[in-house]
């Protein structure tokens, strides 16, 4: 849209181009909502005389309205709940601190509002809906009452499975732990044993009764001499 | 396509005047009190959770709120989710066939959806409908929590049963005036009721004028059957959600306890 010559010429002139095209675009836009909004007026006089709420006339296009999946979740708006008198269903226009709903560009103070205004035909027609549900028949209630049983044996099965899984985790720490106890139980009769054998090798190397091969060879070399030992009194 | 409106705008304008009347002639719209109406669909529950329900989502919505039978309870006389979808069915005026998923094939599993679909029975069929769609539940002997401006009670499906049948006022809601079952006996619309249990007095005096040989066993049965697992007498063995405290080998004893039917 903006022109390539901008680099060598004023910016203003470039801003001025914009401006006339706005100004164009929002001359025509105001001349269509004029003429939507004098449609509308006569509509909503018609309606009036009529005894009739206006809503803006359905296209066609428009989908069921369903219920809702679940709850509003409003955890993160406790203490806002009833801040305004119930059935002021009247949203502030605009983005707010609140409840905000895109497709009317309103906010609500609380969920009472805000649900209020879920269920309006004016918030109905903006998100395309009827406020028309489809009935359900016996064979739909038949199945919706499977479903629903099947969802929760299946909830079932899987907390017993993760009270099972958990079971096993458990049961695997605890062989580890003991793997570990093991392991160092092991170890310790292991170092206590070698430093056991190596005092037995002390004493055997220096002990008096212990005799180990070659140990008294000098002895007897030296007996063998007609000298008698150095206190070994065994012999 | 068959639709509702989501709201209960229609239902409350329209129905005074034109709008289709329930099978026992009442207007649907006006079943339950005024101030109850309007506390109603004045209330959270109401504008949340029965917004654009049909016949199917009334299941969801029972099995994920209703825990308690009642009408309105607290000091702030809240009505109670039951109150709310027996209001809405009013305004979706289910038919028979639907009721009959409610209360059988899903009444096995979900006793607070028995529980609403006899309530709703009682407020919009004729008599003779009345009988003939609650009496079977006479021998569904599961625990119901029933809480009231008071305080929480517990309770019984085949009480609650009875109380729909003999009561003037259950759940906030006053009871249409029914012809006793005596008189729709006598004027040959309905037959006298064959079941094993009836009336424990009526059965007990049979057995002592007749002879038959049965020697008041009845009784003894009804005490295994109070007992017994609440699926079974309908042929049909299904653990529902409040009941999964009882573990398995206890209700293995009742339906041991249950099996014969003479
Ligand atoms: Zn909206």
């Amino acid at each position: 849209m903006a022109s390539k010559k901008g680099a060598y010429e004023n910016t203003a002139s470039d801003t001025d181009f914009r401006k006339k095209y706005d100004r164009a675009e929002y001359a025509q836009k105001a001349k269509d909502r004029e003429a939507k909004e004098k449609e509308e007026s006569k509509l909503r006089y018609e309606a009036k005389l009529a005894g009739k709420k206006y809503y803006a006339p359905l296209t066609g296009e428009e989908t069921l309205t369903q219920a809702r999946a679940s709850r509003l979740d409003v955890s993160q708006n406790v203490g806002k709940v009833m801040l305004m008198p119930a059935g002021a269903a009247t949203g502030k226009k605009g983005r707010g601190a609140g409840f905000y709903c895109e497709a009317c560009d309103l906010t609500f103070k609380d969920n009472l509002q805000w649900v209020e205004h879920e269920n309006s035909m004016q918030h109905l027609r903006a998100i395309g809906q009827t406020g028309e549900v489809k009935k359900a028949s016996a064979e739909d209630v038949r199945e919706r009452i499977e479903r629903i049983w099947e969802r929760m044996q299946e909830e079932k099965k899987d907390d017993v499975k993760t009270l099972g899984e958990r079971l096993e985790i458990r049961k695997e720490e605890e062989e580890k732990d003991r793997e570990e106890r093991r392991r160092k139980r092991k170890e310790l009769v292991e170092r206590q044993r070698a430093e056991k054998e190596k005092e037995v090798k002390i004493k055997k190397e220096y002990g008096e009764d212990v005799r180990v091969e070659g140990e008294h060879d000098e002895d007897d070399m030296m007996a063998s001499m007609g000298i008698t030992g150095f206190g070994s009194s065994k012999k | 396509m068959a639709t509702h409106r989501a709201d209960e705008k229609r239902f409350l304008d329209e129905r005074g005047s034109s709008g289709p009347l329930a099978p026992n002639g009442l207007n649907p719209a006006t079943i339950m009190e005024k101030p109850v109406r309007e506390r109603i669909v004045d209330c959270y529950f109401w504008k949340d959770q029965c917004f654009a329900v049909n016949e199917a989502d009334i299941v969801n919505r029972v099995v994920d709120h209703v825990h308690f039978i009642g009408g309105t309870y607290g000091d702030a006389q809240r009505p109670s989710p039951f109150l709310c979808l027996a209001f809405k069915l009013l305004q979706l005026g289910p038919g028979d066939d639907v009721l009959r998923e409610y209360l059988e094939f899903g009444g096995e599993k979900f006793k607070y959806l028995r529980a609403l679909a006899l309530f709703y029975v009682r407020l919009t069929r004729q008599a003779k409908d009345v009988y003939l769609f609650l009496e079977p539940f006479l021998k569904d002997y599961r625990k119901l929590k029933r809480r009231g401006r008071t305080g929480t009670s517990l309770t019984f499906m085949d009480e609650f049963v009875d109380d729909l049948l003999v009561k003037e006022r259950v759940c906030g809601t006053t009871l249409w005036k029914m012809p006793k079952r005596e008189i729709l006996e006598d004027l040959d619309v309905l037959e006298p009721r064959i079941s094993p249990l009836g009336d424990i007095e009526d059965l007990l005096e049979s057995d002592v004028e007749e002879a038959d040989g049965r020697n008041g066993r009845e009784d003894s049965e009804d005490d295994d059957r109070r007992r017994a697992s609440p699926g079974s007498e309908f042929g049909e063995v299904t653990p529902e959600r409040d009941a999964m405290d009882v573990d398995e080998g206890e209700k293995e004893v009742a339906n041991g306890n249950d099996h014969d039917s003479s």
